[in-house]
Parts: structure tokens; C-alpha cells; sequence
């Protein structure tokens, strides 16, 4: 009901930033050991793009799943989300156990790429790629193919996730991340199971996609040397772990 | 809203058929455990029900007999027939004197026949056999009539000998057979007449004149009958009546221990069906809520996807309930045919020692239902306590699962 707008408010800049967190907190905890991730401030605008890398276990997959709201914080002085000229307080929707709210901001807003795929294994790479655009009742218009064809995955739109290489999966999940127009596109080590060379080629094709689209992108990656040529604006993070390793923090600001 | 749930209903339904080898196994457990219940319940319900209609069919254990022979005037034998337990109740003639002798023109064997008396409504003589009415018409058993190789229509002469007043006196009573009593409601040689043909024939032995068939004697007294032909309306009357009886201080004679029997058989087989059936319940609700619960585990990944993507926790629920309807409809679907196959193969085993139409396995269309519905329940409450399970998992878990 509101695509129209959406894609609006994606192509047209705006000073305010898309998110707005400050004092974000996660801790999690498990046999003794304790994690916390501490994002005592960030501000992403729209059309940024952003590389969020470190190794794996540093956090990374906590702050992206917090942004795709699909992690509760653990606490949080303020974390706001701008979508189409509204303002969204994600915390308190979260406190207010408002689930479906956030729901249905994911499903407008958000696409989402995952490191292996995520794809239904009972869907066609068609219909996977149409997921996010049958959910908001999207009428068939070609984008499907459109993106199946730029993504080079037109031959195989017939077939189940489960014929595909593991680099033809990681492009039907970056298509059905953008087939619904999302203002946002998060991205968890998208290329992390492919090979390094078919890797730097799909990262290049993503990038170009979502410029192309005028897309917020946030990507986690633990190999900098694949993206810095990309033009990404790098979140600074570090951390610190206590002496007998039973603590960990990290400090992301940005 | 209604679109987000039909797509996931859509979902569920391609992952099923995507899935059809686990699903397969589901309906296979789901009907393993079903269809003997089935078999086990129809054999339950076929060998006591056929009991029970053979007892309900068979008039005989509706009858009640007095044993040896009193005075009952016929206001008694009028208040019994008013009662709501008794169906029929004739008065009987001393039995020395509720006897034929019959011979027909195309047999010529005279038969000494007991006369039984008989009124509407007689249960040993099926609906559509005639009525003795009047002095003149008769019913034979079927193996008086084939005897005297008559049928329904023919004539046949009755006669009968008094010693009255020092002489041998014979009288003669041309009869119309009216009816043929089958050979299943009264195997021995009879010949049912109406209360009223009883009465003269014994009170011509006793010296009575008799005007109507005029016949000559003395004028008949008070009369009192020795005894009485009674059946109850259904078996369940019969204790009833036998302890009235006996409370009366009138012996009487019942089937009413076959029928307790069988009453205490049925009693004793539902139990043990029933105890048989609870366990396998509960062992099927938990090998399907067991099922269920290890599916939604494994599809934590999927389900969490479905989330991130934006469909609601409460569609999500749906996706296990609609698989698990799958489930249930499909494995009914099979043990019905398992039942229906078993049933066949135990009739058709057993058919030689079975009269016709009567069945050792046996459900009524409302069996087969009831079976659905205790299916369908037993599924939809173990799919809602998964799926509100992964309704409460945070999205975010099980998205990482490889």
C-alpha cells in the first residue's frame, strides 16, 4: 500500500539519518563466558555504505541482526529508525513486545542477505526472490527477471535452491534482498561460503546493485582487502577481552 | 493481513509436498498406530454388536414362562398387556387340552398338533404371516404345514374326542390355514389359533357346550387359565420382569442370563477396548506431538527466514498447524483404508461361521468420524504447542543454524 512512497524516500536524500542509535547494548552470556557489544553511538544516512568487518565471534551478526530488528537490545538509550518520513522508536517497540510492528517494518523496509543463503528450499529461485515482493502483495511486473537476468541467474529460475552452487544461491538471496525496493539492504558476510575469486565478483555485482538503486547497505565481512575498493565507509570497533578470557566487549561507533 | 496467512498456508503446503518423503513417514506412523485402533474398536463393535442384535432378533429371549400351571383369571392377564415392558401376552388353556388332531385331503398322516394361542402382535409370527382370528383360521409352524403339504389358503379338518356323559364323542372343525410360521420362530409341529379357539376346544373336553361352532354340553363357569404365553418389549425388560414375577410368587422361567451375559461381555470387552485405546491415544498424541515438535526443530532455520522476511509470529504459527492437518487428514485417509482391508480379510475369514449380513468387524459412518476428529485434535493441539514454541523463539535464533 505504501511501495510507492517507499521508493521515494530511498531515492531522495535526506539529512535525517536512517538509524539513529545511542548507548545500544547487547550482552550475552553462556557457561561462564560473557559477550557484550556497546554501541555507545551510530548514525547511518541514507545511500550510506557501510563495512562493518572483524573477525568472526566479534559481534558483527549482533549489531546486523539489532539493525534488521530481529534482536532484542539488551538495553538502549535511544534507537530510532527513519523510514519514509516517519520516525519508528524501535525500542520502544521492542519493550512493548510490538512484534508485528517490527515485522512489518522489516518486510517494507529491509532486505536481508545471510551468509549461506537463507533460501526456502521448497521454493523455485523464482518464487524465493519473489518472497519479499508476494508478502507485500507486489503485482508481477518483471523485476524477477529483471534481477534474475542482471545477477545471471535467468537460466535457472525453475530450479530449487537445491541444484544451485553455493555462489548461485548467495545471488538469489541478494536478489530477493532488493526485489521489493527495501531502503536498506543488510548483508552478513554475504560471500563468506564462496570461493575468494567468484567472492570479489559477487561483492563487485551487490555494490553496483544497490548503488544503482540508491540502497543503504550495511555489510559485514571479515576480509577488508575484498571491499576497500568498493568505497565503503568503515566502522571503527575494537575489542577487549579480560585476562582470564571469560569477558569480551566490543565498542562499535560510527 | 488474510494474504500473509494464505501465503503461509501456500508455504506449508509446498514444503509438505516438497518434503513428501518425511511426510510420508508422519502419515505412515500416524496410520500404524490408528488403523489397529480402528480394527480393534470395529471388532469390539461387530462381535458384541451382533450379539446384541441376534438377542434383540431372537424373540425367544424376550419370553418369559411361567413353569408348572395356576389360576389366572383374564383381568390379571389384561393388566399385564397394559404394562409398558410387555409387548405380548396371550392366556393359555390347560395344556392337555390345547391339542388337534389335523389331517389334510393330500396328506395322509393325521398330525396331533399342540395348539399354541395367538393374538396380533405375536413376535413368532414375523409381520407380513397371518392372524388367527376367529374359530376357523389357523397358523401352522412350518413343519406342520409341510407335513400336511398344505400352504396358505388350503383348508385342513380339525377334529377332537371328549368322553362326555359316559360315551366317545367326536367332533369335526373344517380350519383355513391363514399363515405359515418360518421354521426359525417355532421348529416343532403347532398350530397357532386365537384365544378364543383355545377356550372352546378345552372347554368342549371339559363337557362345556361351545354355541358358537354347536357344540353341546353343560354351561361353562368362571374360567381361569393355567398359564400365559409373555414377552417383554426389548431384553432389557426382561430382569425387570422376572423379579416382579417372583415377587408375586409366580416361577418363571428367562433367558435373562444369556442376556446378562453378553450385557456383562460388552461391559467387559469396552473396558478393555477402551484401555487398549487410551494408551494407544496417548501413545499417538505423543509419537505425533513428538513428530511435530522435532519438525518445527529442524525448520527453526526456515521458520526464522519466514520471520526476517517480515511474516508475522502469529502467521508463523500456522505453518506447523496446517502440516500437521496434512498429516492427520492423510494418515486417517490411510488408516481407514487399513481398517477397511483388516475388516474385509476377518468377514471373509470368518464367513462360514457367520450367518448372512451378519459382520465380526464392524464401524457405522459415525465411527469413521469420530475417529477424524480425535485425530484432527489430538494434531492441531501438539501443532499449536510447536508452533507457539517457534513463535516464541527470537527471530534472530536459528538463523545463524547450518
Amino acid at each position: 500500500m505504501v511501495k510507492e512512497q517507499a521508493q521515494q524516500a530511498a531515492q531522495s536524500p535526506a539529512e535525517r539519518p536512517i538509524y539513529h542509535l545511542k548507548d545500544v547494548v547487547k550482552t550475552r552470556a553462556s557457561e561462564g563466558y560473557s559477550f557484550r557489544l556497546r554501541v555507545p553511538s551510530l548514525r547511518i544516512t541514507p545511500g550510506e555504505k557501510i563495512a562493518l568487518i572483524g573477525e568472526s565471534g566479534c559481534g558483527k551478526s549482533t549489531l546486523l541482526d539489532m539493525l534488521a530488528f530481529v534482536l532484542q537490545p539488551s538495553s538502549c538509550d535511544t534507537f530510532e529508525f527513519e523510514a519514509e518520513g516517519r520516525s519508528h522508536d524501535i525500542a520502544k517497540a521492542w519493550k512493548r513486545r510490538r512484534q508485528n510492528r517490527l515485522a512489518a517494518l522489516r518486510r517494507r523496509h529491509l532486505g536481508y542477505v545471510m551468509q549461506t543463503g537463507g533460501l526456502l528450499p521448497y521454493l523455485s529461485v523464482r518464487d524465493n526472490i519473489n518472497l519479499s515482493r508476494r508478502i507485500l502483495g507486489m503485482k508481477e511486473d518483471g523485476t524477477v527477471e529483471a534481477l534474475a537476468k542482471e545477477l545471471g541467474l535467468h537460466r535457472h529460475l525453475h530450479k530449487l535452491p537445491g541444484e544451485l552452487s553455493t555462489g548461485e544461491r548467495q545471488r538469489v538471496a541478494i536478489g530477493r534482498a532488493l526485489a521489493h525496493r527495501p531502503a536498506i539492504v543488510i548483508a552478513d558476510e554475504p560471500t563468506a561460503s564462496v570461493d575468494p575469486f567468484a567472492a570479489e565478483k559477487i561483492m563487485a555485482l551487490f555494490m553496483q546493485m544497490v548503488e544503482e538503486r540508491n540502497i543503504t547497505v550495511i555489510v559485514a565481512s571479515h576480509a577488508w582487502r575484498h571491499i576497500k575498493q568498493l568505497g565503503l565507509r568503515r566502522l571503527a570497533h575494537h575489542t577487549r577481552r579480560s585476562k582470564d578470557g571469560r569477558m569480551a566487549e566490543t565498542v562499535v561507533s560510527g | 493481513m488474510l494474504r500473509q496467512w494464505r501465503q503461509v498456508l501456500g508455504l506449508a503446503t509446498r514444503d509438505y509436498f516438497h518434503e513428501w518423503q518425511i511426510s510420508v513417514c508422519f502419515v505412515l506412523a500416524l496410520a500404524a498406530v490408528l488403523g489397529p485402533m480402528m480394527v480393534l474398536f470395529g471388532l469390539k463393535f461387530g462381535i458384541v454388536g451382533s450379539m446384541i442384535d441376534e438377542l434383540r432378533e431372537d424373540p425367544a429371549k424376550r419370553e418369559i414362562r411361567p413353569v408348572g400351571s395356576d389360576r389366572y383369571d383374564r383381568a390379571w392377564i389384561d393388566a399385564l398387556a397394559k404394562r409398558d415392558d410387555v409387548a405380548f401376552v396371550v392366556p393359555r388353556v390347560r395344556s392337555i387340552a390345547a391339542t388337534l388332531e389335523v389331517s389334510s385331503d393330500r396328506a395322509p398322516r393325521i398330525l396331533s398338533l399342540e395348539v399354541i394361542p395367538s393374538a396380533e402382535g405375536d413376535p413368532l409370527l414375523p409381520p407380513g404371516t397371518g392372524i388367527p382370528r376367529g374359530l376357523r383360521e389357523v397358523v401352522l409352524s412350518a413343519s406342520a404345514a409341510r407335513k400336511l403339504q398344505v400352504s396358505v389358503g388350503d383348508g385342513i379338518d380339525g377334529s377332537l374326542v371328549r368322553r362326555f356323559q359316559g360315551r366317545k364323542e367326536r367332533v369335526h372343525l373344517p380350519l383355513t390355514v391363514v399363515g405359515v410360521a418360518p421354521a426359525r420362530a417355532f421348529p416343532r409341529d403347532a398350530l397357532f389359533a386365537s384365544v378364543a379357539l383355545n377356550e372352546a376346544l378345552e372347554d368342549f373336553r371339559d363337557g362345556h357346550a361351545v354355541p358358537a361352532l354347536e357344540w353341546s354340553g353343560t354351561p361353562p363357569g368362571k374360567r381361569y387359565y393355567t398359564g400365559f404365553r409373555l414377552y417383554a418389549r426389548s431384553i432389557y425388560d426382561v430382569a425387570g420382569l422376572e423379579e416382579g414375577f417372583e415377587r408375586s410368587g409366580i416361577e418363571v422361567r428367562t433367558q435373562a442370563a444369556d442376556i446378562e451375559t453378553v450385557q456383562r461381555m460388552d461391559r467387559t470387552l469396552s473396558a478393555i477396548y477402551w484401555a487398549i485405546a487410551l494408551i494407544g491415544l496417548a501413545g499417538f498424541s505423543l509419537s505425533l506431538g513428538a513428530s511435530l515438535w522435532a519438525n518445527v526443530d529442524r525448520k527453526r532455520r526456515d521458520l526464522s527466514v519466514l520471520r526476517l522476511v517480515g511474516f508475522r509470529t502469529g502467521d508463523i504459527v500456522w505453518f506447523p498447524l496446517v502440516q500437521s492437518l496434512y498429516t492427520a487428514v492423510l494418515g486417517w485417509a490411510l488408516a481407514v483404508a487399513i481398517y477397511r482391508a483388516a475388516a474385509w480379510g476377518i468377514n471373509l475369514m470368518l464367513a462360514p461361521q457367520l450367518e448372512a449380513a451378519q459382520q465380526v468387524c464392524r464401524l457405522l459412518p459415525q465411527h469413521y468420524l469420530v475417529a477424524l476428529g480425535l485425530t484432527l485434535g489430538a494434531s492441531v493441539l501438539a501443532a499449536l504447542l510447536a508452533g507457539l514454541r517457534a513463535a516464541r523463539v527470537e527471530p534472530s535464533e536459528g538463523l545463524r543454524e547450518v
